[in-house]
């Protein structure tokens, strides 16, 4: 049974566009990791004081972009730790959009969908009541 | 397809690779059923049966659904007509989605436990939960570890470790647990760490490729693993799939784990079991499980006796219970524990909760298939005369006793240096191994030289065993 050239077409693109989705999700959390990552990095020089500049020790420099800002250590912590949150809470929300997406590409491709990851993770203290 | 092939495949790891060996039904790969669940006359394994067959589809498709948890199914038949082998194949072809537990009758008496007892652990091993397991890690290779001394002698030491996957690379500040750990296991350059970021417990996957030629000699448990992609703290979920019967162990002493590798789990309280399903359902209520009603397979069911069966009944009403799927080749017997007779050995109230699906006996064509698909399995080559000549004994005496002669045939075929099974190989290992008819005769021959004779030979009323 031979199939239309225009059917078979329209349905890779729809597979390639939700394959793309899929992709462009993971490479998000991929820069928003980074971007964690060097926060923490910047968060742990301040804690440690090893930044700079020696004649004013409560100030830091902080590079936003292509702009380096001198801003008060106190300041610069709630900046960097608020800022750390919203990334955990971005990466959170990006990785539970996975399942759905990964769901709806396995579908599109005839395969059965991931059942039971939607299920709430249990705590340490009831796996070990559970499993050994 | 070149977006959807690059997408991470989910990975599914079976826990444990259980060696099979050729047993009696280990050609059936399923049921044979193509997608309008009609069954094909051969096909993985099974051979003909279609109705029964078939029937077995309705209820796998009805078992997958979850619309039938709870029921009884009954396969009944002549022996040798696949009872055991659609039972198999049903197994197979649901192993994925929910447990399948398979026992004969005769194993619920033992020393150890009683007959409830060993009933209930049998339905709770065939009752799944599904959890997930959810863990942050930091996965990466180490492109470069130190750890250094303060120059004043005292003091803590300074750890840095700077981490990398192929998109990205940074620097951890390392605390005094840490510090221990990295010395203790001593990771250096090139080596795969995962980080648990819960319990901050480091452990070595390997040693990157890209550092293989690094030295001339490595010592044979060196693993190299690629570096990992992606993002450096990840987020892992696995799912289980436990049954109850194994949270039942684990809670019912302190060191659970040690029971079930002994084998020996003994009875386990009801205050136990009933805490247990308190907590799965509350579980269930919250969202954190899953609960996946399997199949509990009894072979030979006559062997159980009224207690057993009042007990099934009740077991039937819970309401996680598995469906319970028995088979029997007896006729209208008695029923053990008492004196009255019902068909197939099993009280009328548990027969009218049964489906029950009747097995017919082969026809000369469907034996001859089997024991080609036999011989397959065994890895024997057979002549066509021979297997003709097989098929003939198949049909006269019974198709298990054909199966048998396979193999020795075989290997008096391989004595005499021959590659193929030939008629006279069928011959010799027909008059050396005698099959269940033949043997009853030469008994009413020659029953008086034999011992502990009953038999009164003036009425000739033989006590013949059903089989």
């Amino acid at each position: 049974m031979a199939r239309d050239p225009l059917f078979v077409m329209n349905y890779m693109v729809d597979l390639e566009m939700l394959a793309e989705d899929v992709l462009a999700d993971k490479q998000q959390v991929v820069d928003l990791d980074k971007k964690r990552n060097s926060n923490r990095e910047a968060l742990t020089a301040l804690r440690k004081k090893q930044v700079a500049p020696p004649y004013c020790m409560d100030k830091a420099w902080l590079n936003f972009g292509g702009m380096f800002i001198k801003v008060k250590k106190d300041d610069a912590i709630t900046m960097l730790t608020k800022d750390q949150e919203e990334l955990d809470k971005e990466i959170k929300t990006v990785q539970r959009g996975l399942h759905e997406k990964v769901n709806k590409l396995r579908d599109a491709q005839g395969q059965k969908d991931l059942s039971s990851f939607d299920l709430n993770p249990l705590t340490p203290k009831e796996l070990s009541r559970v499993r050994h | 397809m070149a977006a959807a092939s690059t997408v991470n495949k989910v990975q599914e790891v079976r826990e444990v690779t259980r060696l099979e060996r050729i047993g009696a039904h280990s050609h059936v790969r399923g049921l044979g059923l193509n997608d309008d669940l009609e069954p094909r006359q051969v096909s993985q394994g099974m051979v003909g049966q279609l109705a029964a067959r078939r029937a077995a589809g309705v209820i796998l498709e009805m078992i997958k659904e979850g619309k039938i948890a709870g029921r009884a199914l009954l396969i009944a038949g002549q022996p040798g007509t696949g009872k055991t082998a659609i039972a198999m194949g049903m197994s197979q072809a649901m192993s994925r989605d929910a447990p399948f537990q398979a026992m004969a009758g005769s194993e619920i008496f033992s020393l150890e436990m009683s007959k409830t007892e060993a009933l209930t652990q049998a339905f709770r091993k065939a009752i799944g939960v599904r959890i997930k397991e959810e863990t942050e890690m930091i996965e990466g290779e180490v492109v470069e570890v130190s750890v250094e001394r303060p120059a004043t002698g005292t003091g803590a030491k300074i750890g840095k470790l700077t981490l990398k996957t192929t998109d990205m690379e940074t620097i951890f500040d390392l605390g005094q647990k840490m510090i221990e750990q990295i010395t203790k296991e001593k990771i250096q350059a090139g080596d795969i760490i995962t980080i648990d970021k819960a319990t901050g417990k480091i452990s070595k996957l390997g040693r990157s490729f890209t550092r293989a030629r690094d030295y001339d000699a490595t010592d044979s448990q060196t693993r190299f693993v690629q570096c990992p992609e992606g993002e450096l703290q990840k987020r892992k979920e696995v799912v289980h799939t436990v049954t109850i019967h194994e949270i039942d162990v684990i809670n019912s002493r302190t060191q659970g784990f040690l029971a079930l590798f002994s084998g020996d789990t003994g009875e386990i309280k009801s205050e136990v079991r009933e805490q247990i399903n308190s907590k799965v359902a509350e579980w269930r209520e919250e969202g954190k499980a899953e609960i996946i009603p399997g199949v509990l397979f009894i072979d030979e069911v006559h062997m159980l006796d009224i207690e057993c069966f009042s007990f099934l009944n009740r077991l039937l009403e819970s309401d996680m219970a598995p469906v319970l799927i028995m088979a029997t080749n007896r006729g209208i017997t008695r029923i053990r524990g008492t004196n009255y007779q019902s068909p197939h050995g099993i009280p009328i109230d548990l027969l009218d909760r049964l489906l029950i699906i009747a097995t017919t006996p082969y026809s000369e064509k469907e034996t001859k298939q089997i024991l080609q698909i036999r011989c397959e399995e065994e890895d024997v080559e057979m002549e066509d005369q021979a297997l003709a000549v097989l098929t003939r004994i198949g049909m006269e005496t019974s198709l298990r006793y054909a199966i048998q002669l396979i193999t020795a045939s075989n290997l008096v075929s391989r004595k005499r240096k021959g590659t193929e099974v030939s008629v006279e190989d069928i011959k010799k290992v027909y008059s050396l191994f005698i099959d269940e008819s033949r043997s009853t005769t030469f008994l009413k021959e020659y029953q008086e030289e034999f011992m502990f004779n009953e038999v009164k030979a003036a009425s000739g009323d033989a006590v013949a065993m059903e089989t």
